[in-house]
């Protein structure tokens, strides 16, 4: 399977991988995160932990479990780290503790390595038993609100090492050496290789879309740090000059209680216009967004706060100009002009939009260099090689 | 000069590559001030990291300024004569960390600039991670073979990281080439290469090669 990246990232790269994980031949190697399925993580643990296991590492993939009222707490502190306001519900701390103890007595979490995803299960660390720990943490931490920083700081210092994936989330209050790490794409999933046109144009027209005329897409989840009701206002500034259509295409994770009402929210800013299809896709419908990035005219990414956002990634690679929140780890991937454009409000969003909509050589132009930014920077080969390093570096190795 | 270039070397050449995975140094700069402060502060590495690893950024933009440094006072502090300075800082041998430090602390000194920066430098350091990637030169010949298609990582870490750093006071291609060959004027051409100047990864490379053409079989 991993020779099979060898054509896109070429013989070289492809063996230094090879090289650096024999450093880590006989460890073995865990992952915790707390979904096994929607948004990124759980995507990029996917297929990350196979490539692991193909290159001889012993490496296993956990998730931790938890009743409605600890996703509650977590999406809290998700919120609350990454915007900086509080919303915390009473007893959210013990109730945090409660699920870490839960978790952390019926977990074997007995690795060389551990790596701990996010803050949901960032408290298990009081249950090491052994090996090094490492806390991959996705979102922004850069100004978060500081009762639940402080709170989860005091798990987070016990660790070997955190990984960030933007210099601009590191934080000056840990003395742990923080690796900064963006994350990846898999060029080969069904997400994200290439797909026949007419398969394409078969699911736009499943979802009502027409293929034949302008489509602007949004592939993230119902959150307000995805700015759903800027999309729209976005779409309806475009629809006063251009006949477009608008594709948001989220799905339900199992630790996004909000999510639902945040839909509501949507459906009702939508109104009666047909041609705004708002999608709630099942977790596995990775062709379905396949089709919906290379069957777009512009894809969106107008996050107002966002860990990292790798639907720019999925679009450029498929060589899609991309209009993406200058927020986050999103600058890291869109260079604006180059290959797409960075924007502050809808406004913003549609004028861009419009400009792409009319001009060919310029979209077609900024898709190019979108592809090729992708291939040298954010594929899963590329991270999957700093992942191997970290383990080597903290190992000590 | 075609027979040395089939004839065995005392001590074949190995290749090792490396890549340098970022750390967060633990603090920031919004203004020159603060900039230079960091820069006496951080480990050899970081200045490794800023000035010489940009080599290896892969932008799809042509890049004009050719470290971290400059280009941050080129964007966030608006002042592109004092950007052009400090991209133009000499890094070949047989400098290493330490001079390019100096010489960076000295130009900002000089500079006389209030403005603070709409975004923050973020200094960051790192640890090279150093792996076999099992080629070896037993001849001038295969050297150069070798050097023309191995990935960049490895021509970085034997031409650039270890004497930047201060591990050699000469690069190992230079040094193998005097030591197994005795050609002076060959070994001394590959060290005048200043490789903070580069931006683009082949094009190090291309002109490594140019002067092993040059040396080796247009003489």
């Amino acid at each position: 399977m991993i020779e099979r990246y060898a054509e896109i990232i070429g013989e070289n790269e492809l063996d230094s991988i090879f090289k650096i994980a024999e450093k880590l031949k006989g460890l073995s190697i865990l992952h915790v995160n707390s979904t096994p399925a929607g948004g990124g993580v759980a995507e990029i643990l996917s297929k990350l932990v196979p490539l692991m296991k193909e290159l001889g590492i012993n490496t296993d993939w956990k998730i931790i479990r938890g009743d409605p009222e600890f996703f509650k707490v977590t999406k809290s502190f998700h919120n609350s780290l990454q915007n900086g306001l509080g919303e915390l519900s009473q007893g959210a701390f013990e109730i945090y503790r409660k699920w870490q103890e839960i978790n952390g007595n019926e977990l074997d979490l007995d690795y060389d390595v551990v790596f701990i995803h996010d803050p949901q299960p960032a408290g298990l660390i009081t249950f090491r038993k052994k090996g090094k720990w490492i806390w991959r943490c996705h979102i922004d931490i850069s100004n978060p609100y500081q009762p639940v920083w402080n709170f989860l700081r005091g798990y987070i210092q016990k660790y070997d090492s955190v990984i960030v994936s933007s210099a601009v989330f590191a934080r000056d209050d840990l003395k742990n050496p923080q690796f900064i790490i963006p994350p990846s794409i898999d060029p080969l999933s069904i997400k994200n290789r290439d797909i026949p046109e007419i398969t394409v144009k078969r699911i736009l027209h499943k979802f009502d879309l027409d293929p034949d005329r302008p489509i602007i897409t949004q592939v993230s989840r119902f959150d307000r740090a995805k700015d759903p009701l800027g999309v729209i206002r976005a779409y309806k500034l475009v629809k006063k000059h251009a006949d477009v259509q608008l594709a948001y295409v989220g799905s339900p994770a199992a630790d996004d209680p909000e999510g639902e009402i945040v839909y509501r929210e949507t459906v009702q800013a939508a109104g009666d216009d047909k041609d705004i299809k708002l999608l709630m896709l099942p977790p596995n419908s990775d062709l379905e967004i396949n089709a919906f990035q290379r069957g777009s005219i512009v894809v969106m990414q107008k996050s107002i706060k966002e860990g990292f956002g790798l639907t720019v990634s999925e679009a450029l690679w498929k060589k899609k100009a991309v209009i993406g929140g200058n927020t986050g780890g999103i600058p890291l991937q869109i260079i604006h002009g180059v290959n797409g454009y960075l924007v502050n409000t809808p406004e913003e969003a549609a004028h861009y939009a419009l400009y792409l909509i009319r001009q060919k050589d310029i979209r077609e132009k900024l898709g190019r260099a979108g592809r090729e930014h992708v291939r040298r920077n954010f594929l899963i080969t590329r991270e999957l090689r700093d992942y191997l390093m970290v383990a080597t570096l903290t190992l000590g190795a | 000069m075609y027979e040395i270039l089939e004839k065995p070397a005392n001590k074949p050449f190995e290749f090792y590559a490396a890549y340098y995975p970022p750390i967060y140094a633990g603090f920031k700069a919004t203004t020159i001030d603060e900039l230079i402060e960091g820069i006496k502060k951080v480990d050899g590495f970081s200045i490794f990291y800023h000035v010489f690893h940009p080599l290896f950024s892969s932008h799809v933009v042509p890049e004009d300024m050719s470290n971290d440094f400059a280009t941050w006072i080129r964007d966030e502090l608006g002042d592109r004569l004092l950007a052009q300075k400090v991209s133009d800082i000499e890094g070949k041998e047989p400098r290493t960390v330490e001079n390019v430090r100096e010489d960076l602390i000295k130009i900002l000194s000089e500079a006389r600039i209030s403005r603070t920066a709409n975004k923050p430098f973020y200094f960051i350091t790192c640890k090279p991670v150093v792996y076999n990637t099992e080629r070896v030169a037993k001849s001038l010949a295969e050297f150069i073979d070798i050097i023309a298609s191995i990935s960049i990582r490895s021509i970085a870490y034997h031409f650039i990281f270890r004497r930047i750093i201060g591990y050699e006071d000469k690069n190992d291609f230079s040094k193998w080439i005097e030591d197994n060959y005795g050609l002076t004027e060959l070994s001394k051409k590959l060290s005048s290469l200043d490789p903070q100047t580069y931006t683009d990864e082949e094009m190090l490379r291309e002109d490594l090669l140019k002067i092993f053409e040059q040396e080796m079989l247009l003489k």
